[in-house]
């Protein structure tokens, strides 16, 4: 492979967001929780992951760069939401790197210019994706993700519907989040990547609102979710929770939150229900004309998830260990395929496929050593790639260990180096093959159909016209004929503020609610 | 022998758990063979010919090795015993009369009330008033199907191992309460209890509680918060047996 030149401002930058990803990861496997199951083998399909990630990811991202920059990707995927992608490409990519470099299979020197170009890649996207808090990451920001525009907020909090404990809409709302909650640990192979929550936005003095995307429930890319998931008619579910009386006081970077007080079903004040995909002009509301339509619509959609949720388990619980394996490796590997759907170049082949390359050390992957070595690598920081100078203070624990390895300096002046892993050549999979449906809100397409449509849509609040409004330019050209279209594009499908413009403050907001 | 990169190593020595050192020193030694008879640089091997020479069977082969010597692995899914049980340890899965049998466990003798400590946990919610039901260990994903098809019996509160949401995801709506062997108050199960409104305990020790007896749990207790765990603030939720 020919090599180009990595100059030594890219590898400080590369080296930076590889020790904020080592900092993070470690933070996020100490104080979150680990994953058991008795249906999945996690620990060992997570490593089997990362392998993936490793020798797919450099690929596949730059494929979706050839339709799509990644800031531009970022843009559309803000517009309309995405599973947990903060921490999965860097750490994922480069825990894969860190197996391979413990078993002597890579040198730290090796693939430098894949793990420059996918730490540039991810910069790029997040910093597009967080455009509205100005961080690279939810850690960066103080463990917050504000990433909505005030024209969108204002209509979520506009239209959300007021209910109290007890009431039939807080009764449905609660239940519909409990169930889905449920499908998705179990779509995503006991993982909680379908579950992806934002925010918190200040909604009033004592109220905060909490965006929760339930992301890819129906029929798409999973194949096990083929027949499973057929009449479940919305692949994206976005619920926004207004809460009262407790502070969400951190959202991580897995998308998970804590408040204070603990957040009961009881602080939640009100609630609505839209859904988004790259074919939709932003969000869509579901149910939301009257709180009775709501109430109904999550009835609705909870007796439709929970068939599914049976029939779901049903095939789980009958599946083999490899194919265990394989749906639980393809569902942490392929996080960044919605890039790619938005880009317009999904391929089922390149994002369900375990690589060649990483079947290979399918056969080490028991259930002992997989538990072992990734508590090694992600929780006590023994493998040998880890351990630093005596001197070293590690953040949070003060040991002399750096979780993931740097690109050594060095490969600037005289020692060798290999720029990447090359072409994806092949790949496997012991999953039923994926059936060309895939759901969206233009119906149920094909895969060219669906990759066809989306290179040709773009969505109102990403054409060239108003792409570059932000809220700093809001804030002086509130007034302008621009700011007022800028606005219409999420009012339009507004209960409280079609035409409204874009002159309303929070305040107004909240008294047009309490009329 | 060809040396690795990683065989001169300032800092790093060996894994921590012997049996992932075993396993590494094992691929270290394949990829020393075949990068010495790859007659190639390293630069040729790593993402060229190596990529051939280091296969599947070489994998295959560390592990046959280590089953040959009589190791048997620790098994966490239900499908890795069930389909190899000359690679792994019994899971102990299916055992009708199981029962937890936790040495940290607290314990106590019968109190006046019929009460009669047997552990504790780690509360998911503060709940008004205590939880009374019927013990009932759910295990396998055979229990579940018989649940499912059958019906959870009334005043379950189903005992399990793991923090895990899938095993029990299409009945726990239907639990009184669950505790749970494993994980914390963020764990996967902890966040559907709390969803559902289900008073549940994780990082259980309990003691020799059976199936279908009567037992009180202590949900009145404080959950347990991140600030808890990360203080190593012992805050835990009491479990009895009852003798009526």
């Amino acid at each position: 492979m020919i090599k180009n030149e990595i100059s030594y401002a890219q590898l400080l930058e590369t080296n930076n967001l590889i020790q904020q990803n080592s900092d993070e990861t470690y933070w996020l496997c100490a104080t979150r929780t680990v994953q058991e199951s008795k249906i999945f083998p996690v620990s060992a399909y997570i490593l089997f992951s990362y392998l993936n990630c490793f020798y797919r990811y450099p690929e596949l991202l730059k494929k979706i760069e050839a339709n799509m920059s990644a800031e531009e990707v970022g843009d559309r995927a803000r517009n309309t939401g995405v599973k947990i992608l903060a921490w999965t490409i860097p750490c994922f990519y480069l825990l894969g790197r860190e197996m391979l470099i413990n078993w002597g299979v890579v040198k730290p020197t090796d693939a430098v210019e894949d793990v420059v170009y996918v730490m540039d890649f991810w910069k790029r996207f997040q910093l597009s994706w967080h455009r509205n808090n100005g961080g690279l990451t939810n850690r960066q920001n103080g463990h917050r993700a504000q990433i909505f525009p005030e024209q969108k907020l204002q209509v979520f909090h506009a239209d959300a519907f007021e209910c109290v404990p007890g009431d039939e809409l807080h009764n449905s709302a609660q239940e519909f989040m409990a169930t889905i909650a449920q499908y998705g640990f179990l779509v995503s192979c006991e993982s909680r990547l379908t579950i992806h929550n934002h925010g918190p936005y200040k909604v009033s003095e004592n109220r905060e609102m909490l965006v929760r995307d339930f992301r890819e429930l129906a029929e798409y890319d999973f194949p096990w979710l083929d027949g499973v998931a057929k009449d479940l008619l919305y692949n994206n579910l976005t619920v926004a929770m207004i809460v009262e009386d407790t502070h969400i006081t951190l959202l991580d970077d897995w998308g998970s939150f804590e408040a204070e007080p603990e957040l009961k079903s009881e602080h939640i004040r009100a609630v609505g229900l839209w859904t988004a995909d790259n074919l939709t002009d932003g969000h869509q509301p579901i149910g939301m004309d009257s709180p009775e339509q709501l109430t109904q619509t999550f009835i609705e959609l909870t007796a439709q998830i929970k068939v599914a949720t049976t029939k779901l388990w049903e095939q789980m619980a009958g599946w083999s260990r490899d194919q265990q394996m394989d749906a639980g490796a393809l569902n942490y590997f392929a996080v960044p395929k919605e890039l790619a759907h938005i880009a317009g170049c999904y391929e089922s082949s390149d994002w369900m496929m375990i690589d060649d390359r990483a079947e290979r050390f399918r056969p080490l992957l028991n259930d002992e050593y997989g538990n072992l070595f990734l508590g090694e690598l992600v929780g006590l920081i023994t493998q040998p790639s880890q351990q630093a100078h005596a001197y070293t203070m590690a953040q949070h624990t003060d040991k002399a260990t750096k979780g993931l390895s740097f690109i050594p300096y060095s490969v600037l002046q005289d020692e060798p180096y290999t720029s990447g892993v090359g072409p994806i050549t092949g790949g496997v999979t012991n999953l039923e093959p994926k059936q060309d449906r895939y759901r969206t809100s233009e119906g149920v397409l094909s895969e060219s159909e669906l990759n066809e449509r989306c290179k040709e849509f773009t969505m109102t609040a990403c054409t060239e016209e108003f792409r570059l409004l932000c809220s700093d330019w809001v804030k002086y050209h509130f007034r302008d004929d621009k700011a007022d279209h800028l606005f219409a594009i999420e009012q339009k499908h507004s209960r409280l503020l079609k035409g409204k413009g874009a002159s309303l403050s929070r305040d107004d907001i909240e008294a047009l609610r309490n009329k | 022998m060809s040396k690795l990169y990683v065989d001169t190593d300032k800092y790093g020595y060996l894994s921590e758990f012997a049996s992932v050192e075993a396993y590494n020193c094992a691929i270290k030694d394949v990829v020393r063979k075949r990068f010495e008879e790859s007659d190639v640089g390293w630069e040729e091997f790593v993402f060229g010919v190596g990529e051939q020479l280091i296969s599947k069977d070489d994998m295959q082969a560390i592990e046959d090795k280590l089953l040959a010597l009589g190791y048997r692995f620790e098994p966490s899914a239900m499908s890795s015993p069930l389909e190899r049980p000359d690679a792994y340890k019994d899971s102990g899965l299916s055992n009708e009369d199981f029962c937890f049998e936790h040495k940290e466990a607290t314990i106590g003798e019968i109190e006046t009330n019929g009460r009669e400590l047997r552990g504790s946990g780690d509360n998911v919610v503060n709940h008004v008033a205590n939880l009374n039901g019927i013990a009932r260990y759910v295990r396998t994903s055979d229990k579940v199907l018989e649940y499912l098809k059958d019906g959870v019996p009334e005043e379950t509160i189903a005992i399990v191992d793991d923090s895990g949401g899938t095993l029990t995801a299409p009945i726990l709506e239907q639990f009184k309460g669950v505790l749970c062997a494993g994980g914390t108050t963020r764990s996967h199960l902890a966040i559907l209890t709390r969803e559902y409104n289900i008073p549940c305990l994780m990082n259980v020790n309990l003691n020799g509680i059976k199936t279908g007896e009567l037992i009180e749990v202590e949900v009145t207790a404080p959950s347990k918060t991140a600030d808890d765990y990360s203080s190593g603030t012992d805050v835990t939720a009491r479990i009895w047996r009852l003798h009526n």
